[in-house]
């Protein structure tokens, strides 16, 4: 069974527009949450979000779009894009870059592109009024491309010229980590030799606001405490946006191209709570089964691990459901991994977050720290027998796994593990 | 035809002008609308909204289509060129031709089918169709794409004596290219150490473009055809030429015809070098002739008639429109 490894990131997010400004504000516990100027009115109970930063994606017409200098997007292929879309081409760009690939080695049928979004309900909402006032064939000729749910994939795979597997899945907030775990399978299996996994959401007014009816969004107004993972106070998730991009290479390409690689990824699994459209499993049932399935399928041991990136959301009930199956996992003395949310920094990138905190945990084992859960001034008394830290570690991770649940109740856990 | 559009009389003649006052939100959402094109479109897309006069059409459709191509491939139709192709010279896609005719429908509050896009492949055929969509007149046929194996087969004149490398024509005209290889015959003593493109010669090469159109170009009545043997030069008028063409400039032919009459046929011809002008002829008169053609062949299933004409009566529409321009 051949090994796979991540070769290269990008990032897009709210919390740095590269890997070296992630890894620093990881690290630092530097948050990307803001009084988000939309969200700045009388009726709008939500104040905060977490934005994307140095990208002007505001406009419904995607000519009035700003980024920055360093990326150059044709007027041909924006029009098809959602403004997640550009911050995933931008993402796409860097994970190249990093990874050292030339296009002879990303556009061959060996190759393939797996992504997950939300779509752009901007888009979306901009399109339909636009065909209920002015008529069926005013639609933009690619308000559909750029809009629906798969946009991202069918971008990137159009413009960068993917020859190989491509899809897009849809698990909600678990989506991206099943794009890279069915990304590794196809690599295991022999179907392809280089995979990219591509996480996006547009992060703004119209993807954010619509958790609020369902009361799952924080209402604090102070930035700093808005996300607060674990805290017996948290309130809610805060929205992000962003792209991120991980290139999946397996050990005959990483030997033949001569890179050094972030981390392996060992494994993976997956299990649904058969519970509630919306709502955690309040045992944490379903996440439990996952992680004990991604750990078997790693052939890794509860106590091997050092680190585990949560989904904790900050959510009243998300957090205590997650805390409930971790203790379930780690429960010998010998098993105690150092755990965190890096969503207190980033906020919540709901299709973004699985593909986002992967790319994290590649950058903590090779940069050698494991990031602090911020914001925790009183700790749920959920947590008690788990080693949430508080502030970063400095030290490097062998065995990291990395959580992520969406709606019906679909959990996915992913493992890696140091290279070499 | 809708009885509220006239037909149009050709540009000799004033378009009735009744001026109708657009209303505030109507030029604000125009405005909107046009607000990445040039400022000459806007205006252009106003007067023609109070005066419905046509002669504002091309600068609106130019306009339109300027800011669908990209900024660097924009020079080309500042210039604009009737024959620049939207595919290969513009770079304009199928989707991005769906963005231009949203636009345009908007602007001129008209609705166009997409059949009716299939045949638009230049600059010069997308005005037309536009020109005539306005005026309630039959749609042209569509512009054909000459290159030099069809030239030479269709023609009477021959190499070395055939000045056209590749052609188009449509029913309102037809343009060409010539490049000026050096290796001419006659280029050997006009002049000694100094090879210039006779001016006659350039003459000749509008007056075969002339031949070409007539070939191509008509649609004359059920079972004829013009004869290539009967088409000869009679006269020309208003011939000057303003510029020195050598080897390695490229000619771009134009003819437009002004006058058909069995059995004269007037044209107005240019030719240009990039965007220098270089002969302009008033007129050139041809006098040609019809033959019979065989009878249409009975399709398979019988129901054709015989003689019947391959495109019909809509087909035949723009040489009456061309004839009595």
């Amino acid at each position: 069974m051949p090994r796979v490894f991540i070769t290269g990131i990008g990032f897009i997010t709210s919390i740095g527009n590269d890997a070296a400004t992630v890894a620093a504000s990881l690290r630092e516990m530097r948050h990307g949450m803001e009084l988000y100027p939309p969200f700045q009115k009388p009726e709008v109970p939500v104040k905060v979000a977490a934005p994307v930063k140095g990208f002007q994606m505001d406009s419904n017409d995607p000519e009035d779009w700003s980024f920055p200098a360093r990326y150059t997007i044709k007027r041909e292929i924006l029009r098809g894009m959602a403004p997640h879309g550009v911050y995933a081409w931008c993402a796409m760009q860097q994970a190249i870059e990093d990874a050292k690939l030339t296009e002879a080695d990303w556009s061959n049928p060996q190759t393939g592109l797996y992504a997950a979004s939300g779509g752009s309900p901007q888009l979306m909402g901009y399109m339909l009024n636009r065909m209920h006032t002015q008529g069926v064939m005013r639609c933009s000729p690619l308000g559909i491309v750029a809009s629906i749910s798969g946009t991202v994939n069918f971008n990137l795979v159009a413009h960068f010229r993917i020859r190989g597997s491509s899809c897009g899945f849809s698990s909600a907030c678990a989506s991206s980590s099943h794009a890279l775990g069915y990304a590794f399978d196809d690599l295991v299996l022999g179907r392809q030799q280089r995979m990219f996994v591509v996480g996006a959401e547009d992060g703004n007014v119209d993807s954010i606001l619509p958790f609020a009816g369902m009361r799952a969004l924080s209402l604090q107004k102070d930035p700093a405490l808005a996300s607060r993972p674990f805290d017996a106070a948290r309130d809610g998730f805060v929205g992000t946006g962003g792209g991120v991009v991980l290139v999946l290479e397996t050990e005959d390409e990483v030997a033949r191209r001569g890179v050094k690689p972030y981390c392996e990824v060992a494994g993976w699994g997956q299990a649904s709570d058969g519970h509630n459209v919306a709502i955690s499993h309040p045992e944490g049932l379903g996440l439990q089964a996952a992680i004990e399935l991604a750990l078997r399928s790693s052939r890794l041991a509860p106590e091997e691990v050092d680190y585990v990136n949560a989904h904790a959301t900050s959510t009243p009930i998300g957090d205590v459901s997650e805390l409930r199956a971790m203790k379930k996992i780690f429960r010998t003395p010998a098993a105690r991994p150092a755990i965190s949310s890096t969503k207190a920094l980033t906020g919540h990138g709901l299709s973004l977050a699985g593909a986002m905190e992967s790319a994290f945990c590649a950058l903590a084992i090779r940069e050698g720290f494991m990031p602090g859960s911020a914001h925790i001034t009183r700790p749920d008394p959920e947590c008690e027998g788990l080693n949430i830290i508080r502030s970063t570690l400095p030290a490097q991770p062998h065995v990291v796994l990395n959580n992520s649940s969406g709606f019906g109740g679909a959990n996915v856990s992913l493992v890696f593990r140091r290279a070499g | 035809m809708p009885d509220s559009v006239q037909p149009s009389q050709g540009s000799s003649k004033p378009f009735p002008f009744i001026t109708k006052p657009v209303a505030p939100e109507d030029e604000a959402a125009l405005r909107e609308s046009l607000k990445r094109c040039s400022p000459s479109t806007f205006e252009a897309a106003i007067q023609f909204r109070k005066t419905g006069n046509p002669e504002h059409l091309p600068a609106v459709v130019i306009g339109v289509i300027e800011r669908f191509v990209e900024p660097d491939l924009r020079t080309k139709l500042k210039d604009a060129d009737d024959d620049l192709r939207l595919i290969e010279d513009l770079g304009i896609d199928s989707l991005t031709m769906m963005e231009i005719v949203i636009l345009v429908e908007d602007v001129l509050q008209m609705s166009i089918n997409n059949d009716e896009l299939r045949n638009l492949r230049t600059v010069g055929d997308v005005k037309t169709f536009i020109d005539c969509k306005v005026r309630g007149l039959p749609l042209p046929k569509p512009t054909k794409f000459l290159p030099i194996e069809h030239i030479a087969a269709t023609m009477p004149i021959q190499p070395p004596f055939l000045f056209l490398n590749e052609a188009s024509v449509s029913s309102n005209g037809a343009n060409a290219k010539y490049k000026i290889s050096g290796q001419e015959f006659f280029l050997q003593g006009h002049f000694k150490d100094n090879p210039v493109m006779p001016a006659s010669i350039m003459l000749e090469a509008l007056g075969q473009l002339a031949v070409l159109f007539l070939l191509e170009g008509l649609t004359p009545e059920p079972g004829k055809a013009v004869n290539p043997q009967m088409i000869f030069f009679t006269g020309c008028e208003g011939v000057r030429a303003h510029r020195v063409c050598r080897p390695g400039d490229i000619l771009t032919l134009s003819i437009k015809p002004k006058r058909m009459k069995m059995p004269l046929a007037t044209f107005e011809g240019a030719i240009r070098v990039g965007q220098e002008k270089a002969v302009i002829a008033e007129e050139i008169t041809l006098t040609f002739g019809f033959m019979e053609v065989p009878a249409q062949p009975v399709t398979e299933n019988g129901t054709a008639q015989a003689g019947a004409p391959s495109n019909g009566e809509p087909g035949a529409a723009p040489l009456r429109v061309a004839a009595s321009a």
